[in-house]
């Protein structure tokens, strides 16, 4: 029930200076004319200063009780308005306003006398809007102040590092056995050929001299930070809750080693009788079923493989453990992890070049990757530091790299990869060092060195005598005579056709997703992209932020980058989480859609369409289900009212009555002689445009009317006939591109209905040229204001629309 | 058995009647019918395409319009004409513009495409309407003293994305049927590599040097012979080596022989009866292998 | 080179069956390492006539020797990390170029034997009289009636007398 309205306008001229095109008296007779109205005023500003307390302390005497001004600057004006109202005790969002300025007096200021008609259908518009809106609340919603990290590489361990000294509690969870990801096996990272297994130190680390320490990770500390909970051999399996309050269903494989009791002897390993080939170490060795990678990061503890492992069969290991750390019976565990915020970090992986044929990664030994490469040239490696022939054991005199196996490759992935040029420049450079008589050959496309200090890499290359030949190889041959294998490639800048005799060639294969990005995505709701990695909300503007609020994307789990890229990434994932989660509690205006679940049909259109997957299906208890809108996650944008085919859902901000009222209102005075266009606009981007338009000072006529809504995709075709029924004599609806709708779908989801509508025109008809869908960025206002002239012109020629 | 139409193109008839003889033979002593066609044209192969693609196109059309209106599917030796008319076929079966663009030009003749029938390679015809198991059985002299330097040629395989006949990197097929007649299908350098066929006429020491390439490679991987299935290689590195000898001063003596002759062969047909001397390389040591 | 314009030869292509896919072209080289002609000979590169055709040279590719030496093996456009249709486009190239007049004597021959006789081939009197004595059946009459109506659709028989003088 909307208790009795009084609104009270106040008129700025905004310095003076429309009051020269508007006639303020006329506005301001006209608006005392309407019903509702309790009190006009007029000045020169209204949202700051005198003018604001004019407002003020008609709310404290309770002289008004809705709130409307037409004001300069109204992005910024709204907000200051509203905080000052909402201080006197008026609900803020009791309040709107509306620009005269650049939406009236200056595209119309050649028609001083058309731009005042259209202002007042403009003020009309907005008190009969501001009329029937009812106060809404704010709502708090807990935010647990708990930190879950997926992914326990150098993005995560940084990520979570950064929480945990902010004293959130954080949750680091790892599906291998031990910490370190892609850098502890890649032991060192272009530029400065520093370890790979360095991380900032945290500053509750006792011992750190200076606050900007940084540390290998078995001796930073990092696992003794108290709120800092690093869990192993686990994967997420199920998540429920919703952002600040999520239940995270993380199940453990066993380690059947106590991490609290194994010193790390190696005694295990000693008497364990399973030899297997060592993955982690491209298989150029073999480790036991009970093992630690090397370098060490953490745990300091051993593990068992599972699938090599014995058991009771054996059970050497158990005898010989001094300490008693190894259970041969653990079993799966199940924990549930009550976290306000999730930070996914699960890196990205080489692609298997098998499926390059030509390159027979699968069938000659001698062919490899550069994970594979790095585990030669680590000095704790396999083969202790020496780039070795797989086939043979022979030390490798003659190394051919190839690049872009797999990226910028329609066939597999078109992309680039972004690193992988730098990092075949750290291995030629790296086995230059070592072995300076050693035969190195890059063939590259493109040789991409574009961040801080990269071109120097590649300067330093080229003087330790790296050779480069610009071809991509078609195929490399083995010839069995000489066990040699054969790069083929066009050299082409010298034009000539080589055959490369090469003892190994190591392939810098694409980087990809996770092999478990797919599942993670669909458990926790986020999106990927085209190529797999994990979706940024907007990698410019929001990066790290993902449509579901609270999940957080850093590192190479959002596409392949360098450590410090990385680093960043996670650094800036960490804040992001911190600001969502520091004040315990989620505070939200409830800008948002509500269903009437007595309409709903349960036809599931509006759970799929919203873009924010703010809509779940609720059993009614008769058998049925209805839908029903998050609170929390609704961003209010109205895309499920738009969809929803029996209009069960309104926004608390835009009620059917209220887009009714404006829409007659906006048409109810002319003014020109010229017909009525009413142009439903976004208040994004299309709002925007329309902004820019009079900001620039463009031209167009005042028979254009605009009508401002959350996003294009609230539109029902229904209002779009409203319009017409209304007086509208050609309807523009406009909104952000395609592929950058504020709100993801909206504009496309308009588009359709501007489609339905024109097809329904024609049936009606009606000439369907009348209604427009326009795309429009801010920087567009010139098209706005062509698109508005276009639409009268147009609209004009078709003659005057007479419905009956 | 299933009948096919069988499309014969130009230059088997023209100029390798043994290899339509050893296919016949061999075919029809696996119960494969064949019903010889009408009014076909040239396929349009590359020396047309290099004309204009899309009477190319057309061409090829109408030749599969003919095996729609008999009701049978294509068979063909000749696999540059099995690349012509599959492209044809599978490009206008999956684009609509393109099928309306060409059903226009045909329509000119009084033909229409209709997308109702498959082309195949006789290989294929062997691998799924006769099997390698009962290819295996039906053979009577086994070849298992013959090192035989498979060479499909570059239309049986390329390009994959449309023909899908094998694996392109790593084809199997055409070996596995060497070695269903148990002769032994060697490796040798470049072996899926061209033979420079369609070079011939416009560059002929380009050609010659492709193909010498060709002879070497397997000659010095052992090959008893070269078995092909292309009427253009066969030419290519059969006559080929004639050339190679005038220019080259070199001799391989290397018998190039159809795989359909090695089939009829293994089948049981005898020589006397295959036309061997359309082969300017004589087969004579080949022969005696089988026996 | 000054006269030439680059885009205008590119979208040429482009516009013509079999060369759409001209443009993708990162100059990798892959395509001219796995070439069996540029391999034998320099006359023949495909990266560079592609190259060439991007950067406009249009003459130089057109009345040149090189668009002619493609053996159609498709070895490039299998491997090609950006599925250009190599092959297409210099079938493409070769159209462009036979329509203005350049095109070598054994494809004029070509031609005339599908126009005359609907095959690439004449079938040799030698070759059909020893059909029987093998005991192939008789060869079938072509289309060549069909064929000809199909040739004048297109305009094949046109294209192939772009030439002034030049008769059928």
């Amino acid at each position: 029930m909307v208790e009795e309205a009084k609104v009270g306008v106040f008129l700025s001229d905004c310095g003076g200076q429309i009051a020269k095109i508007l006639d303020f008296e006329a506005l301001t007779n006209f608006v005392k004319g309407v019903e509702g109205v309790a009190l006009v005023a007029m000045g020169s500003e209204f949202w700051r200063g005198e003018g604001l307390k004019t407002i003020l302390d008609a709310v404290k005497a309770k002289k008004i009780n809705r709130v409307v001004v037409a004001e300069t600057v109204p992005k910024i004006s709204e907000v200051a308005i509203a905080k000052a109202v909402e201080e006197a005790g008026l609900n803020p969002h009791l309040v709107e306003v509306i620009d005269l300025k650049d939406h009236c007096a200056w595209p119309h200021r050649d028609t001083p006398k058309e731009a005042t008609e259209k202002a007042k259908a403009m003020l009309l518009a907005a008190i009969e809007k501001v009329k029937l809106q009812e106060p809404i609340e704010k709502a708090e919603f807990p935010a647990v102040k708990s930190v879950l990290v997926i992914g326990g590489g150098l993005a995560g361990m940084q990520a979570a590092e950064d929480l945990a000294d902010m004293g959130f509690q954080v949750f680091l969870v790892e599906k291998e056995p031990f910490l370190g990801g892609l850098a502890a096996r890649a032991v060192r990272f272009f530029p400065t050929d520093d370890c790979a297994i360095c991380i900032q130190s945290p500053t509750t680390d006792l011992k750190t001299v200076t606050q900007t320490s940084r540390k290998c990770v078995y001796r930073s500390g990092f696992s003794e930070i108290p709120n800092l909970k690093v869990l192993t051999n686990a994967k997420v399996v199920k998540v429920e809750g919703g952002p600040g309050n999520y239940h995270v269903v993380v199940e453990r494989k066993p380690r059947y080693v106590d991490e609290a009791k194994c010193v790390a002897c190696d005694l295990c390993t000693i008497v364990c009788p399973v030899e297997v080939p060592d993955e982690y170490n491209a298989k150029l060795t073999k480790r036991k079923a009970i093992y630690i990678d090397k370098p060490l990061v953490y745990p300091p503890a051993y593990a068992i493989d599972a699938k090599a492992c014995k058991f009771r069969e054996c059970a050497k290991c158990v005898a010989v453990c001094p300490t008693k750390a190894i259970n041969l019976d653990q079993k799966p565990e199940q924990l549930t992890l009550n976290v306000g915020s999730i930070i996914v970090a699960t890196g990205f992986r080489e692609y298997d070049p098998s499926v390059i044929k030509e390159y027979h990664y699968d069938e000659y030994p001698d062919v490899i990757t550069h994970l594979e490469l790095a585990r030669m040239l680590d000095a704790f490696g396999p083969t202790g530091g020496v780039p070795i022939r797989p086939s043979d054991g022979k030390p490798a005199k003659r190394i051919v790299f190839v690049q872009c196996v797999g990226s910028r490759d329609r066939r597999w992935n078109p992309y680039c990869s972004s690193i992988c040029c730098m990092i075949s420049l750290k291995h030629a450079t790296m086995i230059k060092e070592a072995f300076p008589d050693a035969d190195v050959t890059i063939c590259y496309i493109d040789i991409r060195t574009t961040g801080r200090e990269h071109e120097y890499y590649y300067e330093k290359a080229r003087e330790m005598g790296v050779k480069f030949v610009k071809g991509r190889p078609s195929e490399i041959v083995h010839d069995p005579a000489t066990n040699t294998l054969v790069v083929e490639v066009e050299d082409e800048l010298l034009r000539r056709l080589l055959e490369l005799e090469a003892d190994l060639v190591v392939l810098a294969t694409a980087m990809v997703p996770s092999e478990d990005a797919k599942e993670l995505a669909q458990i926790l709701g986020i999106e990927l992209d085209q190529d797999g990695f994990f979706k940024e909300y907007n990698a410019k503007l929001r990066p790290t932020e993902t449509k579901r609020r609270g999940i957080f994307i850093c590192g190479g789990a959002v596409f392949p980058k360098d450590a410090p890229t990385a680093s960043l990434h996670a650094h800036s994932a960490a804040v992001k989480a911190a600001k969502f989660l520091m004040n315990g509690k989620i505070v939200k205006d409830l800008k948002v859609a509500v269903v009437n679940q007595d309409y709903c049909g349960n036809c599931q259109f509006c759970p799929v369409t919203c873009p924010y997957g703010a809509i779940t299906l609720e059993p009614k208890g008769d058998g049925h289900f209805a839908a029903k809108v998050s609170k929390l996650l609704c961003e209010g944008c109205g895309v499920c009212v738009g969809t929803c085919p029996v209009g069960a859902i309104e926004l608390r901000h835009l009620k059917p009555s209220q887009m009714s009222a404006q829409i007659k209102a906006l048409l109810s005075v002319n003014g020109t002689s010229k017909p009525l266009v009413l142009a439903f606009s976004c208040s994004e981007c299309g709002h925007a445009a329309v902004d820019s338009s009079g900001m620039a000072m463009m031209n167009y006529p005042a028979n254009v009317r605009v009508l401002r809504v959350p996003c294009t995709g609230v539109i029902q075709v229904q209002h779009i006939l409203e319009a017409f029924k209304a007086g509208a004599q050609g309807v523009m609806v406009v909104g952000c591109k395609p592929d950058g709708c504020h709100y993801e779908v909206g504009s496309q989801k308009a588009k359709r209905k501007v489609e339905m509508a024109k097809a329904l025109l024609k049936a009606y008809g009606i000439e369907p040229e009348r209604l427009e869908m326009f795309n429009l960025i801010f920087i567009e206002g010139d098209k706005f204001a062509e698109a508005a002239k276009a639409m009268t012109e147009r609209v004009e020629k078709l003659g005057f629309l007479q419905l009956a | 058995m299933k009948a096919y139409a069988l499309f014969l193109g130009c230059t088997i008839p023209a100029r390798q009647p043994h290899y339509e003889l050893a296919a016949r033979k061999a075919l029809t002593k696996l119960g494969i019918e064949l019903v010889d066609m009408e009014g076909t044209s040239c396929c349009a192969p590359p020396p047309i395409q290099s004309i204009d693609l899309e009477t190319s196109l057309a061409i090829a059309a109408y030749n599969v319009c003919l095996a729609e209106e008999a009701d049978l599917d294509i068979l063909t030796l000749c696999t540059g004409c099995f690349e012509s008319l599959t492209i044809a076929n599978r490009l206008l079966k999956e684009k609509p513009e393109l099928r309306e663009k060409v059903n226009k030009i045909l329509s000119n003749a009084g033909k229409e495409f209709k997308g109702t029938r498959e082309v195949k390679h006789y290989l294929q015809v062997l691998v799924n309407d006769v099997g390698v198991e009962r290819l295996k059985q039906s053979v009577v002299k086994p070849l298992s003293k013959l090192k035989v330097a498979a060479f499909s040629g570059c239309h049986l395989l390329r390009p994959s994305e449309i023909l899908r006949f094998d694996d392109p990197e790593r084809p199997r097929i055409f070996d596995t049927l060497i070695e269903a007649l148990g002769a032994k299908s060697i490796p040798y350098k470049n072996k899926l590599r061209c033979c420079g066929g369609l070079l011939r006429g416009y560059a002929d020491d380009v050609a010659l040097a492709i193909a010498r390439d060709k002879i070497v490679n397997a000659y010095n991987a052992g090959a008893d012979c070269i078995s092909t299935l292309c009427p253009f290689c066969f030419l290519t590195l059969d006559l080929g080596q004639m050339l190679i000898k005038t220019t080259y001063k070199e001799e391989y003596n290397m018998p190039i022989i159809h795989y359909a002759e090695l089939l009829s062969l293994s089948l049981g047909v005898e020589p006397k009866e295959l036309a061997l001397d359309f082969h300017k390389i004589k087969i004579d040591k080949v022969l005696e292998k089988i026996v | 080179m000054a006269e030439e314009k680059p885009l205008d030869f590119a979208r040429e292509i482009t516009s013509k069956h079999g060369g759409e896919t001209i443009t993708r072209c990162y100059q990798c080289g892959t395509c001219a390492s796995t070439c069996p002609v540029a391999r034998t000979t320099e006359r023949y590169n495909p990266r560079q006539i592609i190259r060439l055709a991007l950067l406009g040279q249009r003459d130089e590719v057109l009345k040149g020797d090189a668009i002619w030496l493609c053996a159609s093996c498709y070895n490039c456009q299998e491997r090609c990390p950006q599925k250009v249709e190599i092959a297409d486009v210099i079938y493409a190239l070769r159209n462009i170029a036979i329509r203005e007049g350049n095109i070598p004597a054994v494809y004029t021959e070509f031609a005339n034997g599908l126009m005359n006789e609907g095959r690439l081939a004449p079938i040799s009197k030698f070759v059909e009289k020893k059909r029987p004595e093998y005991g192939l059946p008789p060869l079938k009459p072509t289309g060549i009636e069909a064929l000809k109506k199909i040739l004048a659709a297109t305009g094949f028989d046109k294209i192939m007398f772009k030439k002034e003088g030049a008769s059928p």
